[in-house]
């Protein structure tokens, strides 16, 4: 909403400068993106009224006219003009020479065609007025030469930029705002403009609703011998300020008191429509052409405004362009109607056609501002275009009457944390329209939407009081600070991937397959929820090894989504990691990862289509694997594990055993065993052979060789044992030795090495 | 001539297609082109003798039929080799990894910023005694819309504006919900933040991504302020931008709070005299916040004044960008490691 301030000192006289506010505005009512100063940036006083003395051709260009101007100094200016829509005594706004235009070009003294030519005179696009470049502007008769051109043109005008919140419909009218700004600023806010004028006849309008949900209050005013033509120069430049186009008195009138009041008019030309008029529903593919030229296919559900015969306009969003005001027109019926919201954003939204009015409506306006706007714009037709108003019907169903809500003022201050007087609080909401009943308060009709319950006046209270609310931390019975078991341990995988050399990527929760499909996709890419991270891994590891990365490692952590049978998905959080180098970068990846979380894992061969069928294993939680090398050129590490899982197997406190206070025994044995005999199966049954007193146990060579012999291999072990009774001889161990040799010789063939 | 009118292409095609079927190599395939597609052969052979336009366009059918199967089929062979010598390049997986590799040496890596950020705020609100929740993503309307005072009508409600599975399942819009289902879990105080994925149907430009990351915090107890929301908030905001920062309140609307605000941060550039950050106003806009409205209570079976409450939510995304000075959001999802590793 384009709020110009100069419009708002119409209804408000208060002592604020434009950013005191928008400041005001932006804290307590609605934001102020920002104040924009529109209109001439130099010298106010080089701007003026100029009474034209003589005009005529000049002498030696067939297109200029050479003029002599009065502009208030002792002698006429001689002044160049391009424009013919003038004579000799016309009024006119004339900029003298040092005058800098809006558009930043400065004036001077100089000679065309070899005429001087002292200032210029002004046409509306010029003054940024207007877009209209086709005459000067003409003023009126009666102004005097040399009256500063600001006091009888907008020249200069700053203009907020609000933004209300759906909430407020009443702050989308300048007057709306005038009121906030009286209450926050202490300024006096003036009558709702606009005065009925002298009817002039009685002819029926012909209005009525048919569809009384869809359409509260329906007036209709007739106009006769309206003449159609431009806006005077002030109405064009408010449209112009408030970011909306001129186009013809009576349809400028109607523009400008949706802005002044927030009530949404439209006019017809009355010698085109078939009959009165009446808010009805569509019928199911009835047709209109709105303004903007199409077509547009209605359904039951669209509210229309009709005449006897056919809908001459989509009720609220757009009128019809059949039986649109023109330059040919000169009867004209005005509509200040009030339409319910929702039917009306449903068809906004249907016709993707969203205008100032549907803006508006969608809302909620207050149906008692139709009368009004009614007033205002017949006033204002009645001045512009010299019309007759010759009819006037306004057809009503029960409008909602004022609601009483009652407050308590310590239940205000209990909620905001600050002592407010209970004869301010009545202060503050009488000031914004709510009076003060015996049982409560009145809610204004302009906010009968918002403001229902207690709790809506304890806000209108606070808004007023905010930078005043002090700051204070709640008082604490009890505390929660800490993460979930699964929140830490999500932390821990993170740092371990970390200093494992990964580094964490974002990927979207978007593919192509999985259990839960969007039935509305956002691309073919993006139409399901994942099932698994690491193929979302794949595309950034492409992406970063060809922009020339020679160390590629990443994981992201995240949540994958599975049909369970149940109303909603099963969602568990993952880890995912790829890493350039092959298999045992995954291994290494997953190990960082269990030893992070206290866990031994087992691994065992596994086969999953997108890994290298050689070189993938399986742990209770996830898999890992190199990733097969038709997916992704180069050779990659893959893993990813069910944190979920991985939190349920973690060990909820630290196990630990005494340590011994005397030294080891160490040995190392390696043994010959076939290729298929895996480290860990030798590893279960070494531990198993040896007992209690093995205290470390790790593999630590593997070697292959002619000496072993064809599909055979030599793993070698590093074992310690240790008591917590005494220092252990190799005697003790010797035992202990054999038998894990014999152990692994019965159960795996495996021979020691000598 | 006359090898034209000798030549069946039916049996050329036939033929052709079973000796690419039976070929057991890429090496043995090879021969089956020659002879079957080279100079020599007799498709060739016939195309090179055509003279009217019928039989040419049968023999071409035939060649790039011929074509495709040997394609086809070299792809398959090449697969099953690849696959058989992937066979005999096994490793024992339960060896340590370096003993298969060993694995590279690799610098540290690194944390997304949005990791970051998330745990910087995690930290602040456990410092305050305030748990995290990470909520479910997909999510109910009921939980997602209703509970939050969005009414029937709201845009948001729209498939135009939310992801649905369907009517009455969405990608939560918000991560709001779990604030709902902590109220049904237990009674106050509740002191909780709510951090993750939220989802809306942005078309991916710089600046918008269907995909963002919110946190959202609320407190209910059974004398909680606005006063404590302004405290608190200033609290973190500090926290997170410098102990110098002021912040301010402004009015605004959201469907689930009343009264309802916008925190914004004196800007930390230009410490409020304006810059292009603060869009020369000199105050950053953070979020929303507000009082919990009534309706929430009600909605999970409280009396309306049992309790009090305040809530708020700000984008994880938004508070990086102004951390770091990251511009727009794709590098939050380009995943370039050289942006992600100046993240240490």
């Amino acid at each position: 909403m384009r709020v110009p301030l100069s419009w708002l000192r119409e209804y408000v006289r208060v002592d604020a400068d434009a950013q005191e506010i928008a400041d005001a505005l932006s804290i307590s009512t609605a934001e102020v993106h920002g104040v924009q100063r529109v209109g001439v940036d130099g010298e106010l006083r080089l701007f003026r009224v100029g009474h034209v003395l003589e005009a005529a051709k000049h002498p030696d260009a067939d297109r200029l006219q050479l003029t002599s101007v009065d502009v208030g100094e002792d002698r006429p200016y001689s002044i160049v003009c391009g424009a013919w829509n003038f004579g000799a005594g016309a009024k006119v706004a004339v900029a003298l020479p040092g005058a800098t235009l809006p558009n930043g070009l400065t004036l001077e003294r100089r000679k065309l065609r070899g005429q001087v030519s002292e200032g210029m005179i002004l046409a509306e696009d010029e003054l940024d007025l207007g877009v209209d470049h086709s005459g000067i502007i003409v003023l009126d008769d009666g102004l005097e030469a040399g009256t500063p051109l600001a006091d009888v043109l907008p020249l200069v005008d700053e203009v907020l930029d609000l933004d209300p919140t759906g909430n407020r419909p009443d702050l989308f009218a300048v007057y709306g705002v005038a009121r906030e700004v009286a209450a926050l600023l202490g300024g006096e806010l003036l009558p709702l403009p606009g005065k009925e004028p002298q009817r002039d006849g009685d002819e029926p309008v012909g209005i009525g609703i048919e569809d009384p949900e869809g359409c509260l209050r329906f007036i209709g005013r007739a106009f006769r011998e309206a003449s159609i033509g431009e806006s005077p120069p002030w109405l064009k430049a408010r449209l112009r300020h408030s970011g909306v186009r001129a186009i013809s008195n009576v349809v400028d009138v109607t523009n400008y008191v949706m802005l002044a009041l927030g009530s949404p008019l439209h006019a017809y030309d009355l010698d085109l429509l078939r009959g009165g008029l009446v808010a009805r529903r569509a019928r199911e593919g009835e047709k209109v052409r709105t303004l903007d030229g199409v077509e547009r296919t209605l359904s039951a559900e669209d509210l229309v405004i009709a005449d006897g015969e056919r809908a001459v306009g989509l009720a609220g969003i757009m009128g019809g362009e059949e039986t649109e005001v023109s330059s040919s027109t000169t009867n004209v019926l005005l509509e200040a109607a009030n339409f319910e919201p929702i039917g009306i954003l449903r068809s906004s939204e249907r016709h993707a056609l969203r205008t100032e009015g549907s803006n508006r409506w969608e809302k909620g306006v207050d149906p008692h501002v139709a009368g009004p706007a009614a007033t205002y714009a017949t006033q204002l037709i009645v001045e512009l275009t010299g019309a007759r108003w010759t009819g006037a019907e306004d057809v009503q169903g029960e409008l909602p009457q004022p609601t009483v809500v009652t407050l308590r003022p310590e239940r205000t201050n209990a909620l905001i944390g600050l002592a407010v007087a209970e004869e301010e609080q009545a202060e503050i909401l009488a000031r914004i329209g709510f009076e003060r009943l015996k049982k409560g308060f009145r809610v204004p009709t302009w906010r009968a939407r918002d403001v229902t319950r207690e709790v809506d006046l304890i806000e209108e209270v606070a808004r007023f009081k905010l930078p005043e609310i002090p700051f204070t931390l709640p008082r604490r019975e009890a505390m929660f600070g800490r993460l979930t078991r699964e929140q830490r341990l999500r932390r821990r995988v993170e740092d371990a991937l970390v200093g494992a050399g990964y580094s964490e990527v974002y990927t979207p929760t978007f593919v192509a397959e999985g259990d839960l499909r969007l039935p509305e996709p956002l691309s073919a890419e993006a139409a399901a929820l994942r099932v698994v991270l690491y193929d979302s891994l794949l595309e950034p590891a492409r992406r970063n090894a060809d922009a020339g990365a020679d160390d590629v490692a990443l994981f992201e952590v995240a949540r994958v989504y599975r049909d369970a049978g149940g109303d909603l998905p099963e969602e568990r959080w993952h880890v995912a990691g790829i890493a350039d180098g092959g298999f045992a970068e995954a291994k290494w990846a997953v190990e960082q990862v269990y030893s992070a979380l206290g866990v031994e894992p087992g691994y065992e061969r596994a086969s999953q289509p997108f890994l290298h069928p050689g070189k993938a294993a399986r742990t209770g939680e996830g898999w890992l694997g190199e990733l097969h090398p038709a997916l992704l050129d180069g050779v990659w590490g893959v893993f990813e594990l069910d944190l979920d899982a991985l939190a349920r197997t973690a060990p909820q406190v630290v196990g630990f055993a005494p340590v011994s206070p005397y030294p080891y025994v160490r040995q190392d044995l390696a043994f010959v065993v076939d290729e298929e005999t895996t480290a860990a199966d030798l590893l279960a049954a070494i531990r198993e052979a040896a007992g209690e007193l093995l205290r470390e146990l790790e593999v630590f060579d593997e070697y292959r060789g002619e000496q072993i012999g064809e599909g055979k291999r030599s793993l070698a072990f590093r074992l310690a044992f240790g008591s917590l009774e005494g220092t252990l001889t190799d005697e003790d161990v010797a035992p202990i030795r054999a038998s894990i040799v014999d152990a692994l010789a019965s159960r795996f063939d495996a021979v020691l090495r000598g | 001539m006359d090898t034209v009118a000798r030549v069946n292409p039916d049996d050329l095609e036939k033929e052709a297609l079973a000796a690419a079927a039976e070929a057991r190599s890429l090496a043995a395939l090879s021969e089956v082109r020659i002879r079957h597609l080279g100079r020599n052969s007799a498709l060739k052979l016939a195309l090179r003798g055509v003279r009217d336009r019928e039989t040419g366009m049968t023999l071409n059918a035939v060649r790039e039929t011929v074509e495709a199967a040997l394609a086809a089929r070299e792809e398959e062979l090449a697969r099953a080799e690849l696959e058989e010598r992937l066979a005999t390049e096994r490793v024992d997986v339960t060896l340590p990894a370096e003993l298969l590799g060993p694995p590279r040496l690799r610098a540290r890596g690194s944390l997304h910023p949005s990791t970051l950020v998330r745990r910087d705020v995690e930290d602040i609100f456990l410092g305050l005694g305030y748990e995290i929740v990470d909520g479910r993503e997909v999510e109910t309307t009921r939980y997602n819309f209703d509970a939050l005072g969005f009414p029937d009508w709201h845009p948001a409600r729209s498939p135009r504006a939310s992801l649905f599975l369907n009517d009455k399942t969405v990608l939560r819009t918000e991560t709001s919900p779990a604030q709902i289902h902590k109220m049904e879990e237990r009674r106050p105080p509740i002191y909780m933040v709510s951090i993750g994925r939220v989802y809306r149907r942005d078309t991916i430009d710089a600046t918008h991504f269907p995909i963002f990351h919110q946190f959202e915090g609320l407190a209910i107890d059974t004398d909680i302020t606005l006063a404590d929301l302004k405290g608190t908030l200033r609290h973190v905001m500090r926290q997170l931008y410098g102990d110098e920062r002021e912040v301010r309140f402004r009015t605004h609307y959201f469907p689930f709070t009343e009264p309802s605000m916008e925190p914004d941060v004196s800007c930390f550039n230009c410490g409020g005299a304006g810059c292009h950050i603060c869009k020369h106003s000199g105050w950053i806009e953070m979020g929303g916040s507000g009082m919990v409205d009534p309706y929430l209570y009600e909605f999970v079976g409280w009396g309306p004044e049992e309790y009090t409450g305040f809530a708020f939510g700000m984008g994880i995304e938004r508070t990086a960008q102004l951390r770091y000075g990251i511009a727009g959001l794709r590098p939050f999802w380009e995943n370039d490691l050289r942006f992600l590793r100046q993240f240490r």
